[in-house]
């Protein structure tokens, strides 16, 4: 089947972040497609570049990259929902007179659009909020 | 049939909400800090299981927080039970 995950929850409160990422994994293993995650509120944070965890810590940042790099899952941030709390890819950073870009590269700029767009294409969309 | 994932305490009213649209032949899963709800001779245990739904909790969610004693109407799954849930149930509700 082909999935997409609609992520609310913030990767710093809380495991859900984290249990969605899992949960991708796991659908692939079990051979279904994840086509796409859409981040949305303060799940966009799960993009920040430049955040630093404690070394025993995995993050969920590196969890999604990698289902990015090894899957090609494609992970699509709310445009809006990012600039509110200050992630930006270079275009972005250019726009806004930033000086430097805070989005991870595995995560691209994305509408609300591609929500209702995977929501379409996909034999089930899972909701991770709180 | 639908799949309710339950991340909110029993004191929230996202749980209370939950538990007004279960219906029979429903499936809840107690995630995050839903998992509280699992322990077993709790109020919110019970109101759980009078529901005609069936009753998971995220196993990893419940060592994490430390609910060790989960109530026998509540089956423990780990991540591939959660996403063999999804394979069954063709809508999730996510509370939170």
């Amino acid at each position: 089947m082909i999935y997409s995950l609609l992520i609310l929850s913030s990767p710093f409160s809380g495991d859900c972040s984290r249990t969605a990422a899992a949960f991708a994994r796991c659908a692939i293993a079990r051979g279904h497609t994840v086509h796409r995650v859409f981040f949305l509120d303060t799940g966009t944070l799960a993009s920040a570049a430049n955040s630093v965890s404690a070394q025993d810590e995995d993050t969920a940042l590196q969890s999604w990259a990698e289902l990015a790099d090894l899957h090609s899952v494609e992970l699509a941030i709310c445009i809006t929902s990012a600039l509110k709390h200050g992630m930006f890819d270079q275009t972005e950073a250019d726009r806004n007179k930033c000086p430097f870009s805070t989005m991870d590269p595995a995560f691209t700029m994305s509408g609300l659009g591609q929500l209702v767009d995977a929501y379409a294409s996909s034999d089930r969309l899972i909701t991770f909020g709180g | 049939m639908i799949l309710h994932t339950l991340n909110a305490a029993p004191s929230s009213s996202a749980f209370a909400d939950c538990l007004k649209t279960i219906a029979e032949g429903d499936a809840v899963l107690l995630m995050g800090d839903g998992v509280y709800a699992a322990i077993a001779q709790t109020e919110a245990s019970r109101v759980l299981e009078a529901t005609k739904a069936t009753l998971y909790v995220l196993a990893d969610d419940a060592m994490t927080a430390g609910v060790l004693n989960v109530s026998a109407a509540v089956s423990s799954i780990d991540i591939a039970g959660f996403v063999a849930l999804t394979e069954t149930f063709p809508r999730q509700q996510a509370w939170y």
